[in-house]
C-alpha cells in the first residue's frame, strides 16, 4: 500500500514544511480529471489546483454552451448524408459520419461528464426522426433540426460558432489536466538536498 | 487614428476574449508546476505573450483595413 502513496511539501493551504501522504499521479487519478475536472487532482491532496482546473474549466464549458444557446454540443448521427472517404487520395479509408459531421465533439468529449448528455442523446435518439425529448435531460446536447442550425448560424451574431470554440478549448485543456493528473507536473519540483542527518 | 478601432471593439464578441486568454494562462501554467509562484509567472507570462500575438495580428488587419 505504500507504494501507492507519497510525501509532498507545500501543498496549496499546507503550513510550510508540512509533509502529508496522497495518493500519488497515476491512472486513477487521470481518469477521475477525465469525469470531472480536478477530481484527480483533488484525491491526491492537491486541493488548489484541483479547485483551479474545477472552476475554470467549467466555466469555460458552461459559458461556451451559453453563448452558443445551450445548442453547440452535440453528436449527429447524420445517417443519411454522404459518407466521406479519401478514395480521391487513394486511401481506403471511410470515417464514420457523426465525427465527419461533428469533428467538434472530438474536442468537447474531453470535458468529462459534463459531455455525456450528448452521447446519450446520440445513443437513443435519431435526429432525422424528429423524436420527442427524453424524459430525463429534455434536448439538452441533442443535435438540433437543421432548421434550427440554419437560423442559429446565419441570422446570429456568431456567438453560437464563438461558443463551440471556448467548449472545444475546455476540452482540449482538460486533457493536460488528465496528463497532470496521470504524470504530475510537466516540470517537477526541484529536489532538495538530503539533510546528511537523516 | 484610435476612433477607426471603435467599430472593431463595438462588436460584442470581442469583449469574450480576456476570460478565454485568463483561462487558458492559468490552466497551461497550472499542468506545468505545482507552486504557485511558479503558476502566478508562467501564467503571466503566456497571458502577455497571447495578447502580443492577438494584437499583432490585429494590428495587421487594421493596418489592411487602412488601404482597402
Amino acid at each position: 500500500m505504500s507504494s501507492t502513496l507519497y510525501s509532498v511539501d507545500n501543498l496549496s493551504g499546507d503550513p510550510p514544511g508540512a509533509k502529508q501522504r496522497f495518493l500519488q499521479p497515476g491512472v486513477l487519478g487521470g481518469f477521475l480529471s477525465y469525469l470531472v475536472p480536478g477530481l484527480g487532482q483533488a484525491v491526491q491532496g492537491r486541493i488548489g489546483k484541483a479547485l483551479l482546473f474545477f472552476f475554470c474549466l467549467n466555466a469555460l464549458f458552461y459559458y461556451g454552451l451559453y453563448l452558443g444557446n445551450f445548442k453547440n454540443v452535440y453528436l449527429p448521427r447524420a445517417k443519411s448524408l454522404a459518407p466521406q472517404t479519401l478514395e480521391s487520395l487513394g486511401l481506403p479509408l471511410k470515417f464514420p459520419n457523426p465525427i465527419v459531421y461533428r469533428p467538434q465533439f472530438m474536442g468537447q468529449f474531453w470535458i468529462g461528464v459534463s459531455a455525456w448528455p450528448a452521447l446519450a442523446q446520440f445513443f437513443q435518439y435519431d435526429e432525422e426522426e424528429n423524436p420527442g425529448p427524453d424524459p430525463l435531460l429534455g434536448t439538452y446536447q441533442r443535435t438540433p433540426p437543421e432548421a434550427e442550425l440554419n437560423l442559429l448560424q446565419n441570422h446570429g451574431d456568431k456567438s453560437w460558432d464563438l461558443g463551440w470554440v471556448y467548449t472545444v478549448i475546455a476540452g482540449c485543456l482538460n486533457v493536460m489536466v488528465i496528463f497532470d493528473a496521470f504524470a504530475g507536473p510537466v516540470a517537477p519540483p526541484e529536489e532538495k538536498p538530503r539533510d546528511k542527518r537523516e | 487614428m484610435l476612433s477607426g478601432l471603435a467599430p472593431f471593439f463595438a462588436n460584442g464578441y470581442f469583449w469574450h476574449l480576456p476570460l478565454i486568454i485568463v483561462i487558458v494562462s492559468l490552466v497551461y501554467s497550472a499542468t506545468r508546476h505545482d507552486d504557485w509562484k511558479l503558476i502566478g509567472v508562467e501564467a503571466y507570462r503566456w497571458g502577455v505573450r497571447m495578447v502580443t500575438f492577438l494584437g499583432m495580428i490585429g494590428l495587421g488587419l487594421y493596418v489592411v483595413t487602412l488601404f482597402t
